[in-house]
């Protein structure tokens, strides 16, 4: 048992190289603040319906609390209003205010708003612009939605998509790089003509196409990217399989014996981590990248999603209303460049270069 | 050497096949295509002119008859199996017919001919910028690393790299353009440019030039500037170079008479796909500034499925795109001697 355990510490305790790595990319800075940075806003955007909704946080009324963000609608009767639909939070916590408070209060989220509701009132037409008054602080888009709630939202969507095309992308792009390096050969020139035939079908053609016979929704565009998305990571995995299947300790562990699967598993795929994890994030760049692109031109997820790429369509047919097109605009460029500082603290971390230079 | 270069130039016939069979079957898989939509506009045309006449035929309102419809369809090619229709395009292509558009009706090569001025006049601009600026950024980068400049310019490089290039654009257009009014809305040049002087001309044209190129320049910028200060400051910490510096040469002349030279090797390896750049640009970058490039015609010829400029583009693209690789690698091995094709390991 003991013995067991012992192995199992072993396997679990971080290797020191990686612990060198993780001190390297804390000591650069701009990344590791990124990093940082980044990991919180991802964390609150899983947490967005209680930062970002219409419906309140809490409600106090007659004495009893409700907590109406998660669950089921509660309906306008049950603090006393005359309908049956979802409870207009903000308009009850007008109204419990007028009384005096007396009845109970409402607290509602920093951004009182949902990202689909649209904010129409009479007489004005939207988009309206920024106002700390109305609770719309980056202003609305030219249906009335609040933009900093889409700008949220879509966050957590984009990034959502992007994690999931990584993992799809890195599944085949591993396996099926692995194995055009590390056989070669006729199997490699085969899938080297198809690689090469796949990367000039444009993406956007097949997309559009989807998108004529079905709806496209999540999956379905997650399914149709992946499906040309995947040469990326195959052509650099093969590339690096190349080059450790030619070095000394492959062809040790060959000469000792090893099966395919071994020398794959356990010798070339964890000698070529370095270069997957230092994709990662310009891979997740690549996908906000794409994903943005599609919904400004109308062939991404289907409205009324929120979505970076919609704002941005919105925003460039309504340019008297800037506010739309600066908010999205700033909040495309700082993820975007937290991302790439990122992924240049990790390249640079897993592979320091050490320059000479004269003073 | 030679016949390695020679079985990449043949090598280029099964990729081409490959990529056109499988679009033209996309094309004829599709539904909504050209004939569709132009009994759809020709019944929304009819039905605007005469609103009583009506034939329920199952078509949806169509003006013609069954015998008009297969003339129509034999006319684009559309009655054969798509094999045959493929073949009979491929043949075509060989005698350099790409067809003509659905939607201008004019032949495909005279659409593609009348775009490609303006999508040179871009690419051409941008290179000229892109390696203006970034081989002598570069350098300076790579001698004064770890400087303040070095970071400040590190830092901006990089934003301009991690924001897509149509951002860039948006942002552009939205604040000089549109708010400021600093610079034209789009286009490629004003509407009376005809009428201009030629100094006129030329300030009208990078009037609406300006913002399109800061766009496109934005995200180049980043990775030949990296590029040009990583590949110089490698050969700096190189011995030969030392040895040149102990052996008496000044700074100067150990940069420029030797690890200058061998840095733009790097550098020359994605030159030959410079080629694609130049012609085919960015859609979305013509799109949002509505510049009526070759990348604007693409996309407008996919949005309205017309399928002979969609196939004449990816002729022209594709082609483009499989020399520009070999081309990179006939650089690479001009450049630098020491590299042997067509041994041993030759993807790249």
């Amino acid at each position: 048992m003991n013995a067991v355990l012992a192995r199992l510490k072993e396997k679990l305790a971080l290797d020191p190289l990686t612990v060198k790595q993780f001190k390297r990319f804390r000591s650069i800075k701009r990344g590791y603040y990124s990093a940082v940075v980044l990991g919180v806003m991802i964390a609150l955007s899983f947490g967005a319906e209680l930062l970002v909704n219409s419906r309140a946080l809490v409600v106090s009324y007659q004495g009893e609390l409700f907590f109406p963000t998660y669950g089921d609608i509660i309906p306008g009767r049950t603090f006393g209003l005359d309908y049956d639909y979802e409870t207009d939070y903000r308009e009850l916590d007008r109204l419990l205010e007028e009384r005096g408070g007396a009845e109970g209060w409402v607290l509602m989220p920093p951004v009182p708003y949902d990202a689909l509701e649209n904010d129409l009132r009479a007489g004005v037409y939207p988009p309206y612009p920024p106002s700390v008054e109305s609770g719309h602080y980056l202003g609305t888009d030219s249906t009335g939605r609040d933009v900093l709630a889409r700008l949220i939202y879509g966050f957590r969507i984009a990034f959502a998509f992007s994690f999931l095309l990584l993992l799809c992308n890195y599944l085949i792009g591993i396996a099926v790089g692995c194995a055009m390096g590390f056989w070669g050969g006729l199997f490699d020139l085969i899938f080297q003509r198809v690689i090469e035939i796949w990367n000039m079908v444009p993406t956007l053609y097949v997309i559009m196409i989807v998108a004529s016979i079905v709806v496209p929704t999540f999956w379905t565009l997650a399914a149709v990217m992946v499906l040309f998305g995947w040469t990326a990571m195959t052509w650099n995995m093969r590339t690096s399989t190349y080059k450790e299947k030619s070095r000394e300790y492959v062809l040790a562990a060959r000469a000792l014996g090893a099966s395919n699967p071994r020398m794959i598993g356990s010798h070339v795929i964890p000698n070529t981590i370095s270069v997957i994890v230092t994709f990662i994030p310009f891979s997740i760049a690549g996908g906000i990248t794409l994903l943005t692109a599609l919904d400004y031109l109308g062939f991404g997820l289907p409205p009324p999603t929120p979505s970076w790429g919609e704002l941005l369509s919105q925003g460039t047919s309504n340019l008297g209303s800037p506010w739309i097109v600066y908010s999205v605009v700033t909040a495309i460029g700082l993820v975007l460049v937290m991302v790439n500082y990122i992924g240049e603290a990790i390249r640079e971390a897993f592979d320091p270069k050490k320059f000479t230079y004269y003073e | 050497m030679t016949s390695y270069f020679i079985r990449r130039f043949l090598l280029i016939i099964p990729t081409f096949i490959g990529v056109t069979i499988l679009v033209f079957t996309l094309t004829r898989l599709v539904p909504g295509g050209p004939i569709e939509r132009m009994l759809s506009e020709a019944a929304q045309a009819g039905a605007g002119e005469t609103s009583t006449i009506s034939d329920y035929d199952g078509r949806g309102g169509s003006m013609l008859s069954d015998e008009q419809l297969e003339d129509l369809k034999a006319y684009y090619g559309f009655d054969k199996p798509v094999i045959v229709g493929y073949f009979e395009w491929l043949g075509k292509v060989l005698v350099l017919d790409l067809g003509r558009s659905t939607r201008y009706n004019d032949p495909v090569w005279e659409t593609i001919r009348d775009r490609l001025p303006i999508s040179i006049f871009y690419g051409v601009c941008t290179l000229i910028i892109t390696y203006g600026v970034c081989i002598p950024l570069g350098i300076f980068k790579a001698i004064r690393h770890k400087s303040v400049f070095d970071n400040l310019t590190s830092a901006v490089v990089f934003a301009g790299y991690a924001i897509p290039s149509y951002v860039v654009a948006i942002f552009l257009l939205t604040a000089f353009a549109a708010n400021l009014e600093w610079f034209p809305l789009g286009g490629f040049v004003s509407d009376d440019f005809a009428d201009f002087t030629l100094m006129e001309k030329i300030a009208d044209l990078f009037d609406h030039a300006a913002l399109p190129l800061i766009a496109y320049v934005a995200g180049s910028f980043a990775f030949t500037t990296m590029l040009m200060k990583n590949s110089l400051m490698d050969n700096l910490a190189a011995e030969y170079v030392r040895t040149a510096v102990a052996k008496g040469l000044d700074f100067r002349g150990a940069i420029f008479g030797h690890a200058f030279r061998n840095s733009l090797i790097p550098i020359a390896t994605s030159f030959g796909n410079n080629i694609t750049l130049i012609i085919t640009g960015s859609f979305l970058i013509e799109k949002i500034f509505n510049i009526d490039g070759f990348g604007l015609l693409g996309f407008e010829s996919l949005v309205e499925r017309d399928y002979p400029v969609v196939m004449g583009i990816l002729v022209i693209s594709a082609l483009l795109f499989l020399i520009g690789n070999i081309l990179s690698d006939i650089c690479v091995a001009i450049v630098d001697p020491r590299v042997k094709f067509g041994s041993g390991e030759s993807g790249q």
